[in-house]
């Protein structure tokens, strides 16, 4: 313990060193390409505020750097269950987050929610799906079950390829199969392990990198995905390509803005939430991001509606991942590396 | 040698930043890694100070799906396949970099120099360009499906991607030049002589391969063999992107149990398995070869 401390202080050291210089500035870590660039241009801008942007690729990432300590950042975009993992282990700043007027332009069904349940610490920014998207090239039958994906018939047999990790694809899993998210019953996540075991042979890949390219050129037919994602490819790029909506549900996620504890440029934080939570900047974050917003929105200008892009507006239920306890991870984490056996 | 033993301080203090940097950059992180390996688990991620073997347990013995705790060689046969990758990687290599080291050594010395230039040129660009770059080649209506195409070999094939072949193809083209350059190394000094009073001594040219070049190659091998071997163990972009990831690795396995398993002991554990392994590498390698080298001076 006092080794710790000693380390802690050492960097706590560092970390009041370097804020004698932080005046008007704002550094970021974010998921990336998550926020406009137009807007972050023009928040410096208007508050003259210099910002830095660096970004990562899962929540895992950003949950170790902030728990090194003394990150050196200001605001951080975790995911729902992420959320209530960092409020839990003191990973972030009570901002008084209802109290801010980004909170009130928050959807109500958005406020106050289990991951941050006092309203002190986030505030939305996106939120969407996980599912799967075919090759409409490659593939024309139905897509209104997780069965055709977990169960494939032959037209999709060997051109099915999944995410490198469990997070999302497990839940799905589970949703098809009736087994509630984090179970911590070995038999439940047995039956998990055989859905994907058997489901093995005719997968192409277990990688996350470059999904746009492989079912956008139809180097495979099927890919597990998110939903702003294909929406974009299908939209921007022209790709022929589906987003299935499954009857059994689709699993949810959800970004917020918060900040890590410690951070230097508090005041400069908290006027950023503000600022991207206008209705004219938020629109022009989600005419970007192509993903759903929680906070309200300039509805004329809108680039993206259910009529455009069904993919945001799932008609199928939504099931948001949970934080699960250690024991239930690691029958997650067993049920992985069996797989990849 | 004789200013240093008049001169002892010089020695200490002139050594003494190489030995900080060392110390900071080298052991002290190994060293933490190592204390990770017997600490203690954090709930969602981290680690506690305490001790516990508990991580090097679990790569032997886990609970099966029923709650008892049995012996499972799953982790045993990730390290295994990671070996066999990582040694069939470094034996291709080997073979194909002998002969191209040779040819590159027989050249004139101003082409010689281009040539070696050209070897080293893949590592001006990110290994991760390089590898997607093979995504291009292998894939579907990629250049090798529309070049067979075009010459009315094939009507339509299926992708070459996520295969072992690939996966291995991807690893012999990222490591190769790691092999070329020390094999050359020991090539360019060869004593020409020696291939002609082989050649007197009447032996063909498959003798004086397999009996003069090869032996005073060796060095060379060993030393590129080895470049290439420990690499390897930790490789985990082209398992993923041209393997399909279908078969976990050491490489994947840390990443996974830092990241979304958040078991940092065991990720830790697994990792200074991986390390020892790579020692046990060297150390073989240095006892093999310094009575090879004694005997040859």
């Amino acid at each position: 313990m006092t080794l710790r401390r000693a380390l802690l202080s050492a960097t706590a050291l560092f970390a009041l060193a370097s804020a004698a210089r932080a005046e008007g500035e704002l550094h970021l870590y974010i998921w990336a390409d998550a926020i406009a660039p137009e807007l972050i241009a023009k928040f410096e801008a208007e508050t003259g505020t210099k910002v830095t942007v660096d970004a990562y690729n899962s929540n895992e990432d950003l949950l170790t750097k902030l728990q090194a300590g003394s990150s050196g950042y200001d605001i951080v975009m975790p995911s729902q269950h992420f959320v209530r993992i960092m409020i839990d282990e003191g990973l972030l700043e009570n901002i008084g987050a209802s109290t801010l007027p980004a909170f009130a332009q928050v959807d109500p069904k958005w406020q106050k929610q289990w991951w941050d349940d006092t309203g002190d610490y986030s505030i939305p920014f996106a939120y969407g799906t996980a599912g799967f998207t075919v090759n409409r090239d490659q593939y024309q039958g139905p897509v209104d079950s997780w069965k055709v994906f977990f169960e494939p018939g032959p037209e999709l047999q060997g051109k099915i390829a999944l995410l490198s990790y469990p997070d999302e694809v497990v839940g799905a899993a589970e949703l098809y199969l009736g087994v509630p998210f984090c179970s911590e019953d070995p038999a439940e996540m047995k039956k998990v392990l055989d859905l994907l075991m058997a489901q093995k042979p005719y997968v192409a890949a277990y990688t996350s990198d470059n999904i746009e390219n492989r079912i956008g050129g139809g180097e495979v037919a099927a890919h597990f995905w998110w939903d702003g994602n294909s929406m974009k490819t299908r939209a921007n790029d022209g790709a022929h390509i589906e987003y299935a909506m499954p009857k059994e549900g689709l699993v949810g996620w959800l970004d917020s803005l918060a900040v890590p504890k410690g951070a230097t440029n508090l005041d400069n934080a908290k006027a950023f939430i503000d600022f991207l939570s206008t209705p004219e900047n938020a629109t022009i974050q989600y005419n970007y991001y192509g993903h759903a917003s929680p906070v309200a929105l300039e509805k004329d200008k809108m680039k993206y509606t259910p009529e455009n892009a069904p993919e945001l507006f799932p008609t199928v239920k939504v099931e948001f991942s949970r934080a699960c306890s250690p024991a239930a991870q690691d029958l997650v984490t067993k049920v992985w590396t069996q797989l990849l056996q | 040698m004789s200013g240093a033993r008049f001169r002892p301080d010089f020695r200490l203090w002139g050594l003494l930043p190489a030995w900080v940097i060392m110390g900071f950059t080298l052991i002290l992180p190994i060293g933490i890694v190592v204390l990770v390996a017997f600490g203690t688990r954090g709930a969602y991620g981290g680690f506690g100070w305490g001790f516990s073997g508990a991580s090097f347990q679990q790569i032997l013995f886990q609970k099966g799906w029923t709650e008892e705790l049995e012996f499972n060689p799953q982790y045993l046969e990730i390290i295994a396949r990671t070996l066999w990758l990582a040694a069939l990687t470094t034996a291709i290599c080997a073979a194909l970099a002998t002969p191209v080291a040779y040819y590159i050594a027989c050249q004139p010395p101003k082409r010689r120099a281009a040539l070696v230039y050209l070897v080293t040129l893949p590592f001006w660009v990110s290994m991760i360009v390089r590898v997607y770059a093979w995504l291009i080649i292998l894939g579907n209506d990629g250049v090798i499906e529309k070049s067979l195409r075009a010459v009315g070999l094939v009507e339509d094939i299926d992708s070459l991607l996520f295969n072992n072949t690939a996966m291995l193809l991807g690893m012999v083209y990222s490591y190769i030049p790691l092999m070329i350059l020390p094999v050359f190394a020991s090539m360019e000094k060869l004593d020409g002589t020696l291939i002609e009073a082989s050649h007197d001594l009447y032996a063909n040219r498959w003798v004086t391969a397999r009996r003069v070049i090869l032996p005073l190659a060796r060095p060379g091998i060993v030393a590129g063999a080895v470049l290439v071997f420990v690499p390897c163990l930790g490789a985990v972009l082209e398992p993923i992107l041209l393997g399909g990831g279908k078969q976990m690795l050491m490489g994947n396995l840390i990443q996974t149990q830092f990241g979304g398993g958040r078991n940092w002991p065991f990720g830790a554990a697994v990792a200074v398995v991986l390390m020892a392994l790579v020692m046990l590498v060297l150390m073989i390698n240095a006892l093999r070869t310094r009575p090879a080298g004694e005997a040859a001076a």
